[in-house]
């Protein structure tokens, strides 16, 4: 019953307002930096070779845009594993 | 009459992606000014595939284009249509037989530098595209006004467009999100004006609702701020007040009703989890 509810309340998350809001959020930042998913693909893993040439990695890096108003900025995240 | 502001404005109205409502936007919101008194003129720039001149019900009323006028065959003067509902409203018609790289940006803002003394605004209605029609139509304007629908793909090319009006120097570029369904945005099933302005990052200057009157008055040439009872009228109405300088408010869609009111109330028992 509760779910019943939940759903009806909650269906949000799924609604094509929502989808429509995260398609348009990934093309945009592609768009404005004239970029396509493979070139930030390939961009990614070679930031993290390049870094794992000098540095051990610990855990998963992180390589992603990040926008603000019209603004993009490439977020790069790498742990490094100590002595 | 005489003009009513000492500067002129010069505003392009542009979207990227066709059939959004640009045409029907510089229609009404210039029709709207004329009406409150300001000496205003529209410019089709839409070259080889006129709309403005049908939608403002002046198509009889045509005799020069505005390509005759920069090749020298007619005055300015003798192209300007004179819309007799509203006397201080006028069309420079575009040519229907003649392409849009036929003219260049300087020329296009040689005619506006012409008009400024003589009108408080100048209404540029830029055709679809980014190519050589929308260089022209931004060349000579001192804002730009984007529309767009609230639908993926006119989201994205208005999206294409601000960044080029931005790149071109553009300060002033305002949004008007027209053909909204607020019953649909309610129910999840269509992009919010929030979440346009989250994507678009420019300010709001207009609303339009969609509206069944729309296209009965473009089916009449007749202006639909006219019509009192339509929701469209007022939200073009708005937008040209906001135009001016006026602080106008804006309505919220949002129904007050009880099945709301307790959706909300349940929205907000779950959403704390």
């Amino acid at each position: 019953m509760l779910d019943f509810i939940k759903k009806i309340y909650m269906r949000d998350d799924t609604s094509s307002r929502n989808q429509a809001n995260n398609r348009l959020r990934v093309v945009l930042t592609h768009d404005r930096l004239n970029l396509n998913a493979n070139t930030l693909n390939t961009l990614k893993e070679e930031i993290i070779a390049v870094i794992s040439k000098h540095l051990d990695i610990d855990g998963t890096p992180e390589v992603r845009l990040i926008t603000e108003g019209r603004n993009t900025a490439l977020d790069i995240s790498i742990p490094i594993k100590g002595r | 009459m005489d003009k009513k502001t000492s500067e002129c404005q010069v505003i392009v109205v542009t979207s990227g992606k066709g059939g959004v409502g640009k045409t029907t936007t510089v229609a009404n919101v210039s029709t709207a000014l004329a009406r409150m008194g300001y000496r205003v003129v529209v410019m089709d720039l839409d070259i080889g595939l006129k709309k403005l001149d049908l939608i403002l019900g002046l198509e009889n009323r045509v005799i020069y284009d505005i390509v005759q006028v920069i090749e020298g065959e007619c005055t300015l003067r003798q192209a300007l249509v004179k819309d007799k509902r509203f006397p201080e409203l006028y069309l420079l018609p575009a040519a229907q037989t003649r392409n849009k790289d036929e003219i260049t940006p300087e020329q296009v803002k040689q005619l506006c530098d012409q008009m400024r003394p003589e009108f408080d605004f100048v209404f540029i209605d830029c055709p679809a595209g980014i190519e050589q029609g929308f260089r022209n139509a931004i060349a000579a304007a001192d804002r730009a006004l984007v529309v767009t629908n609230p639908e993926v793909s006119a989201v994205r090319d208005a999206d294409r467009i601000i960044g080029m009006l931005e790149s071109a120097g553009f300060q002033d570029i305002k949004l008007i999100v027209n053909r909204i369904r607020p019953d649909m945005v309610r129910h999840g099933d269509m992009l919010s004006i929030e979440d346009l302005l989250e994507h678009l990052c420019i300010d709001l200057i207009g609303v339009v609702p969609e509206d069944k009157s729309v296209v009965v008055s473009t089916n009449r040439g007749e202006p639909i701020i006219l019509n009192n009872r339509s929701t469209a009228a007022l939200a073009f109405n708005n937008i040209a007040r906001r135009i001016t300088g006026e602080q106008v408010e804006f309505p919220t869609f949002e129904e007050d009703s009880f099945w709301n009111r307790l959706k909300g109330l349940g929205r907000n028992l779950f959403s704390t989890r």
